[in-house]
């Protein structure tokens, strides 16, 4: 770790004084992160082989059933954009509020509540045509995820309750009011063990790319990750949040209406992660299942720490950590261990990025 | 007699929260906030289930998972502490962490018979009706867990350690003015912290569900944390908000098995939506109780 410190340190003294010279292709600046980046999956994957290694694994088959089931095909390709879709806007749901400094921890319940909503719309729809039953559903699953995050918004306004928590506590109540959908009002008489609800109608279910299990769902991810940036950047609101997000108090006193920008940027968050919780559901699963999005929130998190809360870098972290659940597949497959042991190597890889954080903000934000 | 069993269950089942609430205020009074606590209570729990299967000795697997949660708990001090990292983040990921190397090692321990502590009625006691089967008729660790919210409470209030503790997240610069390194001592403060999680999964895996599953805590290391809040970071009161929502927890299963006519599910969401109401109702009034270091992670 000193070494890498070392390379890091003096890479960061270049970067701040030198000029690009001629003829590198690359500045200092972006060497810099570049280096910081491999140094930080190496250290991921190294740590993350020494836990394989422990437990009696063969890391080589594990790591390369691994790389197969995330990249190995066209088809692999495409399950790795599948999964990183609902990531990149769970994670986009945290990066809106942390602009202005706030905790939502809250993206997997409204991922969840999102496509419970988009699953009863669907419900109410029956067989309109697909150009009335799709953006229906979209919206509805977005609005319900914001009403969702609007209640942690809420608290905090009226209560103080800090949203770190009520979010947390949030997710297991809308899991919950899932599985109890699933397992009772909205159970498919055929389901019998594994409970499920109804399959989609054809006409409610996102049309595919290409071909095999790529949908459109992916490039409306995208599209977001892009509009939200352009949002943050160019108006207004996004600059305020900034503010907000910077000094608080010294927003307030420049006559910002911090508690209204506070639950406005949780409330988008919600409005996103509900988004990501329809496509799911009208892309992917095509029904509700209990499990269907476990740890979905919560990797969008890494995934949004991971590029630390830019909308575009959040498209490339969304993508790295996709490919890493779809390896917990391969995982689980080549030496039949448990697909979440791959947490492991997201929380070794995010750990790596935030040990970076300058020692002079230690203990603050 | 519903309300002797919902109580039981509340004491048993609440025990291991009460542990990690109680690791959760020493943590929080140094001044730092470890939502890894979650992760911890996994780490001990699996812990102490297989070195208490492999020794055959239960109190060797305690003290297994208590160093497993102070582990797990190191990696986040020496993060947040020496690298400056954000507390809420780091918390977090560490608790991810926790899930991932309980189910990469836990796997082949799943639905396995535990050898865990059994019920050790207290003689006399456990007879007297109503208060002796929720007080005198529980594992040792439960009892233990009796012993240690008074003991906690004179540490923090009543010693010099407890002053060091409480200063190093009050009044950092005081204490660094009378030559000790707040650092450290919030180092040992997330140690204990981490080692009380792990205990309270230890109590969870080998007292409680005398079983071992992925991702068994199910959000009890995070309910610890809102508890802190509802506590006052006092020990005495964790204790109230651990039975609390334990208490709900059994209230939740006794109604499923006088067949009430509710889903299930629905029941279990009522222990998480009780910790919420109460955290709502008294968030406001606890603001300014809390250590000074905090204000700047729950402001803003």
């Amino acid at each position: 770790m000193t070494t890498s410190e070392d390379v890091l340190a003096t890479a960061e003294v270049d970067g701040r004084t030198r000029r690009r010279p001629p003829g590198l292709p690359l500045d200092p600046v972006r060497a810099r992160g570049l280096v910081r980046w491999v140094v930080a999956v190496t250290t991921a994957v190294a740590i993350y082989v020494v836990f394989l290694l422990v437990q009696g694994a063969d890391p080589a088959t594990v790591v390369s059933a691994m790389v197969r089931a995330a990249a190995g095909s066209p088809g692999n390709i495409a399950d790795t954009l599948v999964r990183a879709t609902p990531l990149l806007l769970a994670a986009l749901a945290v990066a809106v509020p942390a602009r202005a400094g706030l905790f939502n921890i809250g993206g997997e319940g409204q991922l969840v509540i999102g496509a419970v909503a988009a699953a009863g719309a669907a419900r109410v729809l029956g067989g309109a045509p697909t150009a009335v039953a799709l953006p229906t559903m979209a919206l509805v699953g977005a609005v319900a995820g914001l009403a969702w995050a609007l209640l942690a918004g809420a608290l905090k306004v009226f209560t103080a309750t800090n949203e770190a928590i009520s979010t947390l506590l949030l997710n297991y109540i809308a899991t919950l009011l899932l599985t109890w959908l699933v397992f009772g009002p909205w159970k498919d008489p055929a389901s019998l063990g594994q409970a499920y609800s109804p399959r989609l109608e054809e006409g409610q279910q996102l049309p595919d790319l290409l071909s095999g299990s790529l949908h459109v769902g992916v490039l409306m991810a995208v599209a977001v990750a892009v509009v939200v940036w352009v949002v943050l950047r160019t108006t207004s609101w996004g600059f305020q949040l900034r503010v907000v997000g910077g000094n608080p108090e010294a927003a307030r006193r420049a006559g910002l209406r911090v508690s209204r920008l506070q639950v406005g940027a949780l409330a988008v968050g919600g409005l996103i992660a509900g988004l990501g919780g329809m496509i799911e559901v009208a892309g992917v699963e095509e029904r509700l299942r209990p499990e269907m999005m476990v740890g979905f929130g919560f990797v969008g998190f890494l995934a949004s720490w991971l590029a630390r809360h830019d909308p575009l870098k959040a498209i490339l972290a969304a993508v790295v950590l996709g490919a890493i659940a779809i390896g917990g597949n391969g995982l689980k497959v080549a030496a039949g261990l448990s697909g979440s042991a791959v947490n492991i190597l997201m929380a070794v890889l995010l750990l790596a990025v935030l040990g970076w954080a300058r020692p002079s903000t230690a203990g603050g934000r | 007699m519903l309300l002797e069993s919902v109580l039981t269950g509340a004491v048993r089942g609440g025990t291991s929260i009460l542990y990690a609430t109680l690791g959760e205020v020493v943590t929080e009074r140094s001044g730092l906030i470890n939502l890894g606590t979650e992760g911890s209570m996994l780490c001990g729990a699996l812990a102490a289930y297989v070195v208490g299967i492999e020794t055959g000795s239960p109190w060797l697997g305690v003290l297994a998972g208590m160093a497993a949660g102070a582990a797990l708990a190191m990696v986040f001090a020496a993060l947040v502490i020496a690298r400056g990292a954000n507390q809420l983040a780091t918390g977090l990921v560490v608790t991810f962490l926790g899930l991932g190397l309980t189910s990469l090692f836990g796997q082949s321990y799943v639905g396995q018979g535990a050898n865990g502590f059994a019920a050790v009625p207290v003689p006399g006691l456990a007879e007297l009706p109503f208060v002796g089967p929720i007080l005198f008729d529980h594992d040792p660790l439960t009892y233990l867990s009796f012993a240690a919210v008074p003991a906690l409470s004179w540490l923090l209030l009543r010693t010099r350690p407890g002053l060091a503790l409480r200063a190093a997240g009050e009044r950092p610069e005081v204490l660094e003015a009378f030559g000790t390194s707040p650092q450290r001592v919030r180092y040992l403060a997330v140690l204990a912290g981490g080692s009380l999680a792990g205990l309270g999964g230890a109590q969870l895996s080998t007292a409680f569900a005398l079983n071992w599953s992925e991702n068994m805590t199910v959000g009890r290391g995070f309910v610890a944390v809102a508890l802190v809040i509802f506590a006052a970071w006092d020990p005495r009161k964790a204790m109230g908000g651990a039975y609390l929502f334990a208490g709900a927890i059994a209230l939740q299963l006794q109604l499923q098995a006088r067949g009430v006519e509710v889903s299930r599910y629905l029941l279990e969401a009522v222990p998480y939506l009780t910790v919420l109401i109460v955290l709502a109702v008294l968030s406001r009034r606890r603001v300014h109780a809390g250590p000074e270091a905090l204000t700047k992670v729950f402001d803003g």
